[in-house]
């Protein structure tokens, strides 16, 4: 079950006239995954998504949504997914259960299911209490939760959220975030797009980064850093024999690269580009000891997501 | 990965046949529809003008009935108003009627609620006729409620049922019609207004732009009923002078009211030529109406294609 893939496109492409949106994209989205589609603003995440939810078509390419080709069997398609634009589609003149209704309608679930269904995704997202108000009169994170609850209504297997924590304050931010887990402990694969990188860290368990219309890297967020980030970065610091220290890590194999870094506090500090496993970390460190080199710290540093997604995408990001 | 090809449908479905109470789209409209107080607005509106015209058309006709003969014809004072009614009606609804249909296509894309709908289940020919039998339903009941206002007209007696039934069915025709290019506009607009402005230019020339070109044309020859001859070409342009009136309700309603009251059918009819020579016409509300549904049949299809186009 893990390795079998719910998104798949293969050499995806979407041309506007000379304006290539997206070119020759291959995603891959296991099932039950929470993917983080990450690009900066025009990458051609929204036009990606747009393929995905059928409404428009790839000028070359296809894509298939749970074993379905979104060219060939788009009706399929729909009923697997739930979509969230990166607009809020209000009806004024509707309440929060009418507007469940409404779509639970449209997917043709039986009107007397509907009733119990839309106190359950109504709980589902707190919103129970606002049964009965207007849409309109809800706040943009209520909108937003309640346009989550509508991509639930027919059950589908994958939902396709587009910047779905976008214009949010902090906390709506953060119950969006606590709702995507819970979705998934629900059995969803979540594939959501995001030009905020710390959004997308969190919570997610792959990621694809788009750049341009192309696939910059993708994968688990661990093959992810070490895709993009092939050497290990170790911070050695020392009390002395520096040059001794060098002299010995010089020779270890694994080890691309020394630099020098700036003093602190009057220890000096080096730092060692290193391409092996863990094993090969201790080794180092025995290495030093067993000169009885003075080493006062040793530490891998950890990148987190901003730096490897700023190196991934070359600073090109707006 | 291999896609299922078994008993799947592909992309043209064709849609079940549905009630339409479960129509969500048809449910949704009707219930924003009578919400709030515009529905009642238009109404008590419609209802006033319809009122205050049938008020005046009396005075002026029972003050032209009297003075006339010095006996007052009752049963042409009942007439006249039903006419003028059923003329200001008409008027009122194939302008009323376009208004709720050309912002329904276009709305839901300046709403972008457009998208959303299309990435569900329902088809391309639900959304379209949920959209024009919501809209339909209301017309309907603004027709409905003028039948007391035309009743004053059973009051004064000279109007029979049958001119009451056939003024009902070529206004809902006309409305179905007026309407259905409503959607249509509405399907191909990505904007309200304009779909509006196509649709009302459209509704203008059914109602009045061809009626003024026609009438500009027979007045340029001279053209007269009364002395039709009956040479064939003579006899050719009087079917096409027919045909022309079946192609605008007023002129439709008053040639059928005409043929009812002069021919007493409401159906085919012999028109006997100055020259003598018979010939077999046709009351003009059953070509009208056997028109406008086919043109609403049209327009139907094709918005729901242009719904079902998927963009590139």
């Amino acid at each position: 079950m893990a390795d079998e893939l719910i998104i798949e496109t293969q050499g995806l492409t979407k041309r506007y006239g000379k304006l290539v949106a997206v070119n020759n994209l291959s995603l891959q989205v296991p099932r039950g995954a929470i993917y983080g589609f990450v690009g900066p603003n025009g990458a051609g995440k929204t036009t990606t998504m747009r393929i995905l939810t059928t409404l428009i078509t790839p000028t070359a390419g296809d894509a298939y949504v749970a074993g379905y080709s979104v060219v060939d069997y788009p009706r399929e398609v729909r009923r697997a997914i739930g979509y969230m634009p990166d607009f809020f589609g209000v009806y004024d003149d509707m309440k929060v259960w009418e507007y469940l209704d409404f779509f639970a309608a449209c997917y043709e679930i039986p009107e007397r299911e509907r009733a119990g269904l839309i106190n359950d995704l109504l709980a589902l997202v707190d919103l129970t209490h606002r049964r009965d108000d207007m849409v309109e009169k809800l706040s943009r994170g209520m909108k937003q939760r309640l346009s989550l609850a509508r991509t639930l209504a027919h059950d589908p297997e994958v939902l396709i959220l587009d910047e779905p924590a976008s214009g949010l304050d902090p906390r709506a931010r953060i119950e969006i975030r606590e709702l995507l887990v819970e979705m998934a402990r629900m059995g969803k694969t979540i594939f959501f797009s995001s030009h905020i990188l710390a959004d997308v860290a969190e919570i997610c368990t792959h990621l694809g980064i788009i750049e341009s219309g192309e696939i910059v890297a993708q994968g688990t967020v661990t093959e992810i850093r070490r895709q993009l980030m092939p050497a290990r970065e170790i911070l050695i610091t020392l009390l002395d024999r520096i040059d001794a220290a060098k002299e010995t890590l010089m020779h270890i194999e694994g080890v691309t690269g020394i630099h020098d870094m700036p003093d602190d506090h009057g220890r000096r500090r080096i730092r060692v580009d290193f391409t092996g496993d863990d094993e090969g970390v201790s080794q180092l460190l025995m290495a030093l000891s067993a000169r009885g080199i003075p080493v006062v710290n040793f530490a891998e540093e950890t990148h987190d997501l901003e730096t490897v997604f700023m190196r991934a995408t070359k600073g090109i990001v707006s | 990965m291999t896609a299922p090809t078994a008993n799947l449908s592909r992309r043209r479905r064709i849609g079940r046949w549905r009630p339409l109470t479960d129509n969500p789209v048809f449910i949704k409209e009707i219930r924003g529809r009578m919400r709030g107080a515009r529905a009642f607005v238009v109404l008590t509106f419609y209802l006033a003008l319809l009122g205050a015209f049938t008020g005046l058309m009396y005075l002026a006709v029972a003050e032209s009935a009297m003075s006339v003969s010095g006996q007052t014809n009752v049963g042409e004072i009942g007439r006249t108003l039903f006419v003028s009614i059923v003329a200001i009606e008409m008027l009122l609804v194939s302008f009323i009627a376009p208004a709720f249909t050309a912002g329904a296509i276009s709305g839901e894309r300046e709403h972008q609620t457009f998208d959303l709908l299309r990435t569900t289940l329902l088809g391309p020919a639900s959304f379209v006729l949920g959209k024009l039998l919501s809209s339909m339903l209301y017309v309907l009941l603004l027709l409905l409620a003028a039948v007391p206002l035309q009743s004053i007209a059973f009051f004064f007696g000279g109007v029979a049922e049958t001119e009451v039934i056939l003024s009902f069915v070529i206004l809902i025709v006309t409305a179905l019609l007026f309407s259905t290019v409503g959607v249509f506009y509405s399907a191909r607009s990505h904007r309200t207004l304009s779909a509006s402005v196509l649709t009302y230019a459209s509704v203008a020339f059914f109602t009045f732009g061809l009626p003024i070109m026609v009438g500009a044309v027979l007045l340029m020859f001279g053209f007269s009923f009364n002395n039709v001859q009956s040479s064939t070409p003579q006899i050719a342009l009087l079917y096409l002078l027919g045909a022309l009136i079946c192609t605008n309700p007023a002129a439709t309603a008053l040639m059928t009211q005409w043929v009812l009251l002069n021919q007493q059918t409401i159906g085919a009819f012999t028109y006997t030529l100055a020259g003598g020579e018979t010939i077999t016409l046709i009351s003009p509300w059953i070509p009208f109406t056997a028109l406008y549904l086919t043109l609403t049949l049209i327009f139907f299809v094709l918005a729901v294609r242009r719904v079902r186009t998927i963009e590139n």
